[in-house]
């Protein structure tokens, strides 16, 4: 390490025990350190400590009683102490006030480092919440069923094929396990998503023959380099603007949409052909990922799904499903016309699909029956990845050449360093077999 | 000399409607004279998506300005999603904002025009929207539905600004498409919603209708802390802007 680097580090190090000192002042509050603990109270873990992590932790608080918030990690110790200072706020704000007894984490148990998901994971933990950027997701799964730990995680769950096998391994072993598994592919959870589906399912739109689905909006946040951090702190603080971190925005937010394609398909496609680019967002602030896709699935019904998703300023937004059957079509959530018609009952509440999906999850632990998403959600990772391949190496891509291919964006041991932007993905030049060893 | 020559003429001007740009832009959008005490220009449509983008989308820095972060005021994060829901955008009204962020572009669009724009307070809204009706005027359904977007004939959506008739004062949406925020009561109290919008019974779509936040307008944005510039659950809440002399 340079001696650059080393201050730079120091100083934050410094930042950090003085936020971390404001952040413990802020959590001691009235019952926050109630050492009692009921027998059938469940331990929580947070592992990827921003905005989404810190409220994932909260919709899993809010989800269910009897469960606490006893560790958190992240890689950075900056966005350690921000969550902390969250945590604390979370407290004050709830005005049930049932936050504030949930919320356990003392200084001991706030970790940061690129080894903190193993003392969260190390934290007598039952139930861990993965929500750091999708590259570390398939390691961080390993080592919680690994551990014996239901988890919750945020989708995507890899990056590569090689990260979807190694979920689906882990998806296997906690079944063997009788571990639980839920994704954060929220609208599996969502009362008028499943209603609108059952009745898909049941036949209300005949056999289903092709969909749309479409992720269309402007571009997102973006952190401007500062002197202080190395390549790879840089394009982890940026982490949606590298593939091997993200996957590329069809896979880290357009996988929302292609899997209800999955979801009302009961299948995953077998193939798909595909066209995207990056002409707007060409800054070389936004990493090397594409800001546009347009794909078209095939399913082993011989149906094709058109799937488009684009991140660009002043164009048309749209976020969308269209499910097209021989008796009619359905947005797979609200409306169904055609044959069976039906819409959802807007006077019906329905309850945030956020905190849902926690629910279930705590209820399927609790009733020794545990959910377990894995694998659905890593064949949807893979559908989405299948899109991005389809479009940056011009080929038709089938599902089994994909699965198996040797297809490695993670480096082993991610450390921070140097580390160059790998060239923006050139249709007819770049190779489904691509590893960071080459890079 | 200039500066007293400019506000006389401001003052003869005070009357009459008038257009203004955002300064680097094509846009641009009119203000209405609204008569009484004080005297003041309320927007003739509610804020629409041209105006509010600039501003929340930084299209009056350069690419280079933008991706540098050197802006220093402060503009809303970047949306994880589609903030129009897909209703329409170009000459649709802004939605789906925090009273915050609609505060803040008016703050902004003062600095930028050097004018003094703000938002309503609830009784100049009340006025506006009273003598837009008329003084005599009832608002029956025939009327409502001429004037205004609601749950009975909005088709669950918002509408282009202006597609309905235009009030006394020449006002457009005053009642329905979007709620418009304003400042609150003369009594003090949090900042309301006004006069109903898309989304409301016709009912509840009138001169006197008020409504305060309820934590379901921003129950599904998965971040905490939540968005202090969207709300994730109410694409029935807009802005229009007042203007002093």
């Amino acid at each position: 390490m340079s001696r650059k680097s080393q201050q730079a580090r120091d100083v934050t190090r410094r930042e950090f025990v003085h936020a971390s000192a404001a952040a413990a002042a802020a959590l001691a509050l009235p019952g926050a350190r109630t050492p009692v603990r009921r027998a059938d109270t469940l331990r929580i873990g947070l592992v990827g400590c921003g905005g989404r992590g810190t409220g994932a932790a909260k919709d899993c608080l809010t989800s269910s009683e009897r469960v606490e918030l006893v560790a958190i990690g992240d890689l950075f110790p900056d966005r350690v102490a921000e969550c902390r200072t969250n945590l604390a706020r979370m407290a004050t704000e709830d005005s049930s006030g049932g936050l504030k007894t949930k919320i356990k984490v003392d200084d001991a148990h706030a970790f940061s480092g690129f080894d903190a998901y193993q003392k969260v994971i190390g934290s007598q933990l039952d139930v861990v919440l993965l929500a750091t950027p999708p590259a570390f997701r398939a390691r961080h799964l390993a080592a919680a069923i690994e551990a014996g730990k239901h988890v919750f995680m945020e989708k995507p769950v890899a990056v590569d094929p090689v990260g979807v096998r190694s979920v689906i391994a882990s998806a296997d072993r906690a079944a063997q396990k009788g571990l639980a598994i839920v994704a954060g592919t929220q609208r599996r959870h969502d009362a008028g998503y499943r209603a609108a589906m059952q009745r898909i399912h049941d036949g209300a739109i005949g056999d289903i023959v092709s969909a749309q689905v479409y992720w269309n909006q402007g571009g997102l946040w973006m952190k401007p380099r500062q002197p202080q951090w190395s390549d790879v702190e840089w394009q982890i603080r940026n982490w949606l603007y590298f593939t091997w971190l993200s996957g590329d925005h069809i896979v880290e937010q357009h996988i929302h949409n292609i899997d209800v394609a999955n979801w009302a398909l009961g299948a995953h496609p077998v193939k798909a052909v595909g066209v995207g680019g990056r002409q707007w967002r060409t800054d070389p602030a936004y990493g090397h990922i594409y800001d546009h896709f347009a794909i078209d699935f095939e399913y082993p019904n011989g149906a094709h799904v058109l799937s488009m998703c684009r991140q660009i300023d002043g164009t048309a937004s749209h976020v969308a499903e269209r499910i097209v059957g021989t008796r009619g079509t359905s947005d797979a959530h609200s409306v169904i016309e055609g044959a069976a018609p039906w819409s959802w009952d807007a006077q019906t509440p329905r309850t945030n699909p956020y905190v849902q999906e926690h629910a279930d999850l705590i209820a399927s632990i609790r009733a020794s029956k545990p959910l377990n998403e894995g694998r659905q959600v890593a064949e949807t990772t893979l559908s989405a990845i299948m899109g991005r391949e389809a479009a940056y190496t011009g080929k038709e891509i089938t599902w089994d050449e994909l699965l198996n291919a040797q297809q490695d964006l993670v480096p082993a041991d991610v450390q921070f360093g140097p580390m160059p932007v790998a060239p923006v993905a050139m249709p007819g030049q770049t190779a489904l077999a691509r590893s960071w060893r080459s890079a | 000399m200039l500066m007293a020559a400019k506000i006389s003429l401001l003052l003869l001007a005070q009357n009459a409607p008038y257009r203004d740009s955002i300064p680097g832009t094509l846009v641009r959008f009119e203000m209405m004279p609204v008569p009484g005490d004080p005297p003041l220009w309320i927007g003739k449509t509610e804020v629409t998506w041209d105006e509010y983008d600039v501003w929340a989308f930084r299209l009056d820095l350069t690419p280079r300005e933008r991706s540098s972060g050197v802006d220093a005021t402060a503009r809303p994060s970047r949306p994880y999603g589609a903030p129009d829901r897909g209703f329409g955008h170009h000459g649709y009204p802004a939605l789906a904002m925090t009273y915050f962020a609609a505060q803040s572009y008016c703050a902004w669009l003062s600095a930028k025009t050097g004018k003094k724009y703000r938002l309503p307070s609830d009784a100049e809204w009340t006025r506006a929207a009273r003598l837009g009706l008329g003084a005599d005027s009832v608002l029956t359904p025939e009327r409502r539905d001429a004037l205004a977007w609601h749950a009975g004939n909005a088709r669950a959506k918002a509408h282009p600004a202006a597609a309905k008739a235009a009030d006394a004062l020449g006002l457009h949406d005053m009642l329905g498409n979007v709620a418009e925020w304003v400042t609150g009561t003369d009594s003090g109290g949090p900042p309301v919603v006004r006069g109903g919008s898309w989304n409301d019974p016709p009912a509840r779509v009138g001169p006197t209708v008020r409504a305060r936040q309820t934590p379901d307008w921003n129950e599904t944005d998965p971040q905490f802390p939540k968005s202090r510039w969207w709300l994730a659950d109410a694409p029935f809440v807009g802005f229009r802007i007042v203007r002093e002399p």
